[in-house]
């Protein structure tokens, strides 16, 4: 048998077996050098076509050592759901998002490490990246659990198309009252209805949850937990403040529907005025028509906001990992970091100057005056506890009298954080 | 010694008990056989079926929440808890309700559904009919509830339009308390009826067409030959429709109850079933979430043996 002229020759093969061997040999010691890269998962409640994903790949970018994968678990309450069967199963995400009324959850039941204890000269300078006065919403227990970069309040947000077409005022002061912004509402409803405008459905949504009311009770002077930790649904303030919460209801200007519902019904132009978190202004900056937010309308002559948000804490109970994960929290504490970071619509509560977005003035403003913490519902069964009080809230809305319904949650709530 | 020749005496005991040994091995063999062929569905469902229940009776006396690494014994307090609980009570009434409603019409709308298809034929009419029916029941719960929450949408949605159209004010479907159970159950019974309509459909379909001609020799009209010659007939399928429909309405709505209120306004629709939910996966309180299982299963149970008990002596299995 002849040779073909293209088979090769004993020195090619052992030529191309040797190269052969040489890659081998380098893609064997390839892995060890991207095993040094440690990769870390963070749960969290937004996709990769969200801004967070940016703040991730950029710190990817850098190579640090350190790489960093964003997986979406749903919403506060489902990736905490996911984060407890992962511990229990002991495969607890590295870290995760969770939200400020996940507080003692997420120290209590999924062990949310202190970063004082990782590495206490990293942690304090990580926190040093953010105003102080936010130091206390990631502070549980006395453990320092989370990144406070996330924070929100409610503000009003005013579809002005709709504002223009009532023939209201356009010039819209920051400062809103409630008695003016029921007064506007009741001016728009009518002059749009009679006009049979074509995406014009409701006037007003002052969101039918825990934290809007919340507002409302502190602006009339309450708390639904006083800064003692007791109980005080039921004060005389906070029967105040949940009696004008539900006057829109009863005078017709207020529809009240659930969250999705209402961020449709605002998106779809079919909402005037929707008093909601101020982290929407990323998605309502981009609707058809023009927007503009204002302060959350208060009673009397002062306002006491409530803040919302989340933090970003480390689960992992590797020591190395939980390091590793600071290489990324000290990235997204710092101005670059906290620059892309911006883009989710969330207040700066950084030290740090980074561009504000359009329509965050009320925000900001707020957070000048200063913010208190939504309630950070207490104990074992302190989840059941928000759920107990989002019912009153909606049985108020529904027409039960003020009185009665709060002599109610006081009662259902005690036995549930007691 | 010739082959033919007969074995001596000691061979001869040695060929009995080889033959006795082996035709023990082999009456041994029957007789494990048919367990080595469903051991493994055995396993199954021990695996999957038992030992979960097993577990959950057991956490249902314990305060363990899957990561603290103790348990304790808590006796009945998960119980007593749950059955104090006023959102128990809520779900324990939303769930007698639901089945009031909708078990009676999803064993009975179908039968008169199916009677009509079964008189089309296999027309090109009856096959369009029988396709439109079944179609919601392919549809998961969970995408049946965000078709629905357009459709009941209190602001923009489509039932509110048509409604404004003839000059009505819209209704809030799914906020009102009033309404809102009411709209769960369209979307459930919408969901799940077509189910039941195909297997009393194959039912009737199965009866012997002499008897249906030999009832119409005797002059009885269609109203008779249902209820006296054809209810009667397919009254095996309308017992199994009995029992599947109970169950399911007592547990499989809360896809859309999850889907499309909540359980809420204030409770106004959940279920049992949505309030072990919650119980476990929004509130993470797991001993609470096991005495409900428990509790629902012996409802569950307790409801078919009385179906059983009360019912199946009216079933004509020949």
């Amino acid at each position: 048998m002849t040779r073909s002229a293209h088979s090769p020759n004993r020195r090619q093969v052992l030529a191309g077996g040797l190269a052969a061997a040489s890659m081998l040999s380098l893609a064997a010691v390839r892995p060890s050098h991207a095993a040094a890269d440690i990769e870390l998962v963070i749960s969290s409640v937004w996709g990769p076509d969200k801004p967070f994903q940016k703040v991730v790949d950029a710190f990817n970018a850098k190579g640090l050592g350190v790489t960093v994968v964003n997986r979406f678990d749903g919403d506060y309450q489902e990736a905490a759901t996911k984060a407890l069967a992962s511990i229990a199963a002991g495969r607890a995400p590295d870290m995760m998002i969770t939200g400020w009324k996940f507080g003692y959850f997420a120290r209590r039941t999924l062990g949310a490490r202190d970063f004082l204890e990782i590495d206490a000269p990293r942690a304090e300078a990580i926190l040093a990246n953010f105003v102080p006065s936010v130091r206390p919403l990631v502070t549980i227990d006395g453990a320092l659990i989370g990144l406070p970069w996330a924070m929100s309040t409610p503000v009003t947000w005013i579809n002005m198309a709709l504002w223009e077409a009532a023939g209201l005022d356009t010039d819209i002061p920051m400062d809103v009252t409630h008695e003016w912004l029921l007064e506007q509402a009741t001016v728009l409803d009518k002059a749009l209805k009679a006009k049979n405008h074509p995406t014009y459905r409701t006037a007003l949504d002052l969101s039918n949850n825990e934290w809007t009311s919340q507002a409302y009770i502190q602006n009339a002077g309450g708390h639904i937990i006083d800064p003692e930790g007791k109980l005080a649904v039921d004060s005389a303030e906070a029967a105040l403040g949940m009696s004008k919460f539900a006057e829109p209801v009863k005078a017709g200007l207020w529809q009240p529907v659930d969250a999705a519902t209402q961020r449709t019904a605002f998106s779809s132009g079919a909402l005037a005025i929707s008093a909601t978190s101020s982290a929407s202004a990323s998605g309502f900056n981009a609707l058809p028509f023009p927007v503009v937010a204002r302060k959350f309308p208060r009673l009397g002559a002062t306002r006491s906001m409530n803040s919302g948000g989340n933090f970003l804490a480390v689960y992992t109970r590797d020591d190395e990992r939980a390091k590793a994960a600071f290489t990324f929290l000290e990235f997204a504490a710092s101005a670059e970091g906290q620059e892309i970071w911006s883009e989710v619509g969330y207040l700066n509560t950084s030290v740090h100057t980074v561009p504000q977005m359009a329509n965050q003035e009320a925000a900001a403003a707020q957070l000048v005056d200063g913010l208190t913490a939504e309630t950070i519902w207490p104990g074992d069964r302190g989840l059941e506890a928000q759920n107990a009080w989002r019912k009153s809230v909606a049985r108020i809305l529904e027409g039960q009298d003020v009185a009665e319904a709060l002599a109610g949650a006081r009662s259902d709530i005690a036995q549930l954080i007691s | 010694m010739d082959v033919s020749d007969p074995p001596s005496g000691p061979a001869m005991a040695r060929d009995g008990a080889d033959s006795a040994w082996r035709e023990r091995c082999k009456a041994l063999w029957r007789a494990i056989v048919p367990y080595i062929f469903v051991a493994p569905a055995l396993l199954f469902v021990g695996v999957f079926l038992y030992l979960p229940i097993a577990f959950s009776a057991g956490l249902s006396f314990s305060d363990w929440n899957f990561v603290r690494p103790e348990a304790h014994w808590v006796g009945l307090e998960n119980y007593r808890i749950v059955l104090s609980d006023p959102s128990f009570h809520a779900a324990a009434l939303n769930t007698l309700v639901y089945t009031l409603i909708l078990a009676p019409l999803q064993i009975v709308v179908p039968l008169l559904l199916a009677r009509l298809l079964a008189g089309l034929g296999r027309s090109r009419m009856g096959d369009f009919y029988k396709s439109a029916l079944f179609l919601p029941t392919i549809v998961s719960f969970s995408i049946a509830g965000a078709s629905w929450l357009w459709i009941f949408n209190s602001i923009n949605g489509f039932l509110n339009a048509v409604l404004r159209l003839v000059g009505m004010d819209g209704l809030r479907w799914l906020e009102s308390p009033d309404l809102a159970i009411w709209s769960v159950s369209t979307v459930v019974f919408w969901k799940a009826s077509g189910l039941n309509m195909i297997l009393y459909l194959a039912a009737l379909t199965a009866i012997p067409r002499e008897l249906i001609e030999a009832s119409r020799l005797d002059a009885a009209g269609p109203w008779r030959r249902l209820w006296q010659i054809e209810v009667p007939l397919i009254s095996p399928t309308i017992f199994f429709v009995m029992i599947t429909t109970v169950m399911s309405v007592m547990d499989d709505i809360v896809g859309v109850v999850g889907v499309m209120t909540d359980g809420g306004p204030v409770d106004a629709t959940t279920n049992l079933l949505y309030y072990l939910y919650q119980k476990g996966m929004q509130f993470f309180q797991f001993g609470h979430a096991s005495a409900v299982a428990i509790i629902i299963a012996a409802i569950v149970g307790l409801i078919t043996w009385l179906q059983f008990r009360f019912m199946e002596r009216q079933v004509h299995y020949e």
